[in-house]
């Protein structure tokens, strides 16, 4: 044999996790309930996948970002609020612009665009009020082809009956206020582009438009719940109720704790993100089912046993399998935080949390929820009993 | 029982090449895979746009405004019926989104409007009641007409975007009202979206039979000009690929004159002055002739100003051609057989079934689009995926070895190594389904790869720590390795379902990039319940057998 196993654990273990249950339950309930007020209070960072909104990822052509110059130049840019930060190393950076409204400062936008890429001579106002109407005026009459070629170079894309009949100086292009708001994303970009494009190249862009954005939040809430619930579901089936609620109130922990995380890092809540929740809802329940398999065995195999007796007792005896098979996942998460590069980061920092908050759940929540929950009234009683004659 | 029977063992073995089988394509050399089947050479795993680069689109169709433009259409049409039916009416709106509202000045005359509303078109729904008619296209007209609105923009995003000479553009329908526009490797997305909503121009000519009849290299008259048939552009595209790719990049574009003077396609001298434009057609649908065995033919319908210059252009030519001139290609030059007046009309040849439907499909794509906006894009620079590729392989190498070696260290060469083994096998299965389903691989997926790597051994900790228990507990070698497999697998397959549960509702829910992690991880997790159990209990067995340990190295 070329080397020995080394057991994690070397003899069979006797703690009284359940013992401080107490005290995991204060801690949990700390935990949750600072997430979820930090949520109200200080909120998500939304990436733009759910609220909408542009990201642009540059690398200046020489040198570092200038991150101060680029924070000022851009602010001052009428696209709204942009955020900042570099991205994977000193040379890059990733611009965040909020969603765009489809307000008269982005039909100033497009002008400033316009004047740009096509003359001097373009003017682009907005229409009426309350609708989403722009008016292009070029210097000299066009024809509606060349209308056509003209708007697009701010990023407006128009069909056949919107553009003017015969050959004028002005058109009107009608749309709606929704329309006007998701070609704003366009325009935005263009002026960006516009502004840093000579000092830096952008290296990729992602815009979600306002529409998108809340369906995605809407599947990804959706998600989140059927999840949550097929799989307590499956617990009760597979257990019995009070197996189902305790894994169940395991999970909306461990998801509570992430989001949690989220909150405190100020990590971007993007739809990774969203699958690192899902899976970490998948995941975790894995060493609680573990547990919960091992607690049916015992309670058939040891009718007379307390109840915490018997909890701690199983709990001891798959403890080594579980710190085994969470350390697995542990390593090869902790690859991706160090080597996974700047776009896996939120995603894999969150895994790497609730593959901690889900070892610590199986035991402290789901295992202890069968206490609150009265799984085996009459070996939660010889406990009872048990602790009385202690203090006796 | 430990041991595998025969056919157990010959299933694992045989699993295990098809998915070498299937894996392979990915690493053989593009001049081995020349020589190999087409299907086998499909089984790939392409590189999702995050790590390849490209530009992926999600578009949203106005639907509602096509609506609202037919419903105005079908007012105008119902306005005249009524009056040449000589029925007297008070008013006719549009219900926007909705219906028109005919409301009539006798309700007596209410069967005499709803006869000549039918002439105008049969399918419409007839409701209201006394003097108020409301007409409303049936639910399944309605449905038909999305669809055909979004295949028909379908249509002409492939035709503007295979323009650019890009590769493999992938344009599917998501949902209702959008289409998914994926381009890999484009960097420059502006000219992409200026063409993204650019209709065609359709135009009818009358072709100038003299010049015709005169042959290729007669002069043309200034009322002429030669214009490339789309046969003969198809015919150039095949024998000349290299001119085919000139007209395609020329800056500015190429006239259609200059393309049949430099080029020499088959060319048609039509007339310039255009006899109706494709604004003035409203509909054109592949359908069937009622007499003559039902030949297929494409029927179309004008609005009213087009049907008056269609219906005085055709009286005046009978006998001559009309071509149908789309942007730069003439896509069809029927002859006119008589006065074609009432505002539609049909094209008859030898056409096949398909044929009709793509010249349908080509006449709408000058009328009728709706407003394609852009609601999600996403651009992606080729070397941003290739740091993302980089990243993404270094994180999975280290990972994979991270945990080979704790598996190692904790339980030995033995058991750790054929879980390791089994491990590795399992990402090869993986591999093999991704490349069979042609599944994209994204960043996301690579994570998807990694966290499977940590997940597929789980199932053999849990083995191997009942295994320890079983052998604690005083069994033989033998014995416990079977009692532990049989054990632990109701844990195996319960922690595991819960895992798949999350990966599956993770599919339905998510898109792009979060798809392809999904994939990877449900699969993974699927191979993985045979790798760790059956392959991994294969090789066990197999060792016990062989070195008759009096304690396992456990």
């Amino acid at each position: 044999m070329l080397w020995r196993p080394h057991h994690l654990i070397r003899a069979r273990t006797n703690f009284d996790f359940l013992g401080k249950r107490k005290i995991a339950l204060v801690l949990s309930t700390v935990i949750n309930v600072a997430s979820l007020v930090g949520v109200f209070v200080f909120g998500l960072n939304f990436g733009i996948d759910f609220e909408g909104g542009i990201a642009i990822q540059v690398k200046a052509k020489q040198g570092n970002v200038q991150l101060d110059e680029l924070r000022s130049t851009l602010g001052h840019l009428g696209v709204g609020e942009v955020s900042l930060q570099e991205f994977g190393d000193a040379s890059t950076a990733l611009i965040r612009v909020q969603r765009q409204e489809g307000n008269n400062q982005c039909v100033a936008n497009a002008e400033r665009v316009m004047k740009r890429r096509a003359g001097d001579g373009w003017a682009v106002k907005p229409g009426p009020a309350g609708t989403g109407d722009v008016a292009f005026t070029a210097p000299n009459a066009l024809d509606a082809v060349n209308w056509r070629d003209a708007v697009s170079r701010v990023g407006l894309t128009v069909q056949e009956r919107q553009l003017p009949r015969g050959t004028v100086n002005t058109a009107k292009i009608d749309m709606t206020p929704e329309q006007r708001a998701e070609w704003c994303q366009q325009v935005a970009i263009k002026l960006v582009e516009d502004t840093i494009g000579s000092n830096y190249e952008l290296r990729g862009t992602e815009s979600v438009g306002p529409k998108i954005g809340e369906e995605l939040m809407r599947n990804g809430v959706l998600a989140v719940v059927a999840t949550l619930a097929a799989i307590a579901i499956y617990v009760w089936f597979r257990f019995e109720w009070q197996f189902g609620v305790g894994a169940l109130i395991a999970l909306l922990h461990d998801v509570l704790c992430t989001v949690g995380l989220f909150v405190l890092l100020q990590l971007d809540f993007s739809l990774t993100a969203l699958a690192a929740l899902l899976t970490i809802a998948g995941y975790s329940i894995n060493d609680t089912v573990v547990i919960f398999d091992r607690v049916r065995e015992n309670m058939r195999r040891y009718k007379k046993m307390g109840l915490v007796e018997l909890l701690n007792f199983s709990i001891n005896e798959t403890l080594a399998r579980t710190l085994m098979t969470s350390g697995t996942v542990f390593v090869a998460v902790l690859a991706l935080v160090l080597f996974g590069g700047p776009v896996l980061y939120s995603f894999s920092i969150a895994m790497l949390w609730g593959v901690i908050v889900g070892t610590y759940s199986s035991i402290w929540v789901a295992s202890a929820c069968l206490v609150y929950l009265k799984l085996r009234p009459e070996q939660l009683r010889i406990d009872e009993e048990k602790a009385e004659k202690a203090k006796a | 029982m430990l041991n595998l029977q025969r056919w157990q063992t010959i299933a694992v073995i045989a699993f295990t090449a098809l998915a070498v089988l299937f894996a392979l394509p990915n690493v053989l050399p593009a001049v081995v895979l020349d020589h190999l089947p087409g299907w086998y050479q499909q089984s790939r795993i392409n590189l999702g746009l995050d790590l390849r680069g490209g530009a992926h689109f999600l578009l949203e169709a106005d639907l509602r405004s096509v609506l609202n433009e037919r419903l105005t259409n079908l007012s105008d049409s119902v306005r005249g019926e009524l009056r040449k039916q000589q029925v007297p009416f008070k008013d006719i709106t549009v219900e926007q989104g909705r219906a028109v509202n005919v409301v009539l000045r006798d309700e007596t005359q209410r069967a005499k409007a709803i006869e000549a509303i039918r002439n105008v078109d049969p399918s419409l729904g007839v409701s209201g009641s006394g003097d108020t008619i409301r007409l409303a296209y049936s639910d399944q007209d309605l449905f038909r007409r999305k669809k055909e609105v979004i295949d028909q923009s379908i249509e002409i995003l492939r035709r503007r975007v295979d323009e650019t000479g890009t590769i493999e553009p992938t344009i599917v329908r998501q949902g209702d009202d959008r289409i998914l526009l994926q381009v890999p490797g484009i960097k420059d997305t502006t000219d992409l979206k200026r063409k993204i909503n650019q209709t065609a121009k359709l135009t009818f000519h009358l072709v100038n039979e003299d010049v015709a009849a005169a042959g290729p290299n007669a002069p043309v008259p200034p009322t002429t000009f030669m214009v490339p048939t789309r046969e003969g552009m198809q015919e150039l595209r095949r024998s000349n690929p290299k001119a085919w790719e000139e007209i395609q990049a020329a800056n500015p574009r190429l006239g259609p004159e200059q393309i049949c003077r430099r080029y020499q396609p088959q060319c048609l001298p039509v007339l310039k002055r255009v006899v109706v434009g494709g604004e003035d057609l409203d509909d054109a649908k592949a359908t069937f002739e009622q007499q003559q065995g039902g030949r297929p033919i494409i029927s179309f319908t004008f609005n009213a100003a087009g049907g008056r210059a269609f219906c005085a252009a055709t009286r005046a030519n009978i006998g001559k051609r009309l071509a149908i001139q789309l942007d730069n290609e003439i896509i069809s030059a029927p002859v006119v057989q008589g006065a074609i007046c009432g505002g539609s009309g049909i094209i008859t040849g030898t056409f096949t079934t398909q044929q009709t439907q793509e010249q349908a499909l080509l006449l709408r794509s000058g009328a009728l689009p709706a407003t394609l906006t852009i609601i999600e894009e996403r651009t992606v620079g080729a070397d941003l995926g290739a740091d993302a590729i980089r990243d993404g392989t270094v994180a999975a190498l280290v990972g994979t070895a991270l945990v080979i070696l704790l598996m190692l260290v904790v339980y030995g060469p033995v058991f750790g190594g054929f879980a390791s083994l089994a491990m590795m096998v399992n990402m090869l299965l993986v591999f093999a389904g991704m490349s069979v389903l042609g599944a994209s691989l994204t960043l996301p997926g690579i994570a998807g790869l990694v966290l499977t790597v940590g997940m597929s051994v789980d199932s053999n900790v849990l083995i191997y720590e009942r295994v320890r228990e079983e052998s604690a507990a005083g069994r033989s070698p033998f014995s416990a390795v079977a009692t532990g497999y049989e054990r632990a697998l109701t844990a195996v397959i319960d922690s595991n379902l819960t895992a798949l549960i999350a990966g599956v509702l993770l599919f339905g829910f998510g898109s792009g990039p979060i798809r392809g992690f999904a994939t990877s991880l449900t699969l993974g997790l699927l191979t993985h319940l045979f790798t760790a159990t059956i392959f991994t209990r294969m090789l066990l067995a197999a060792w016990v057998r062989w070195r008759r340990p009096t304690a396992l190295p456990i």
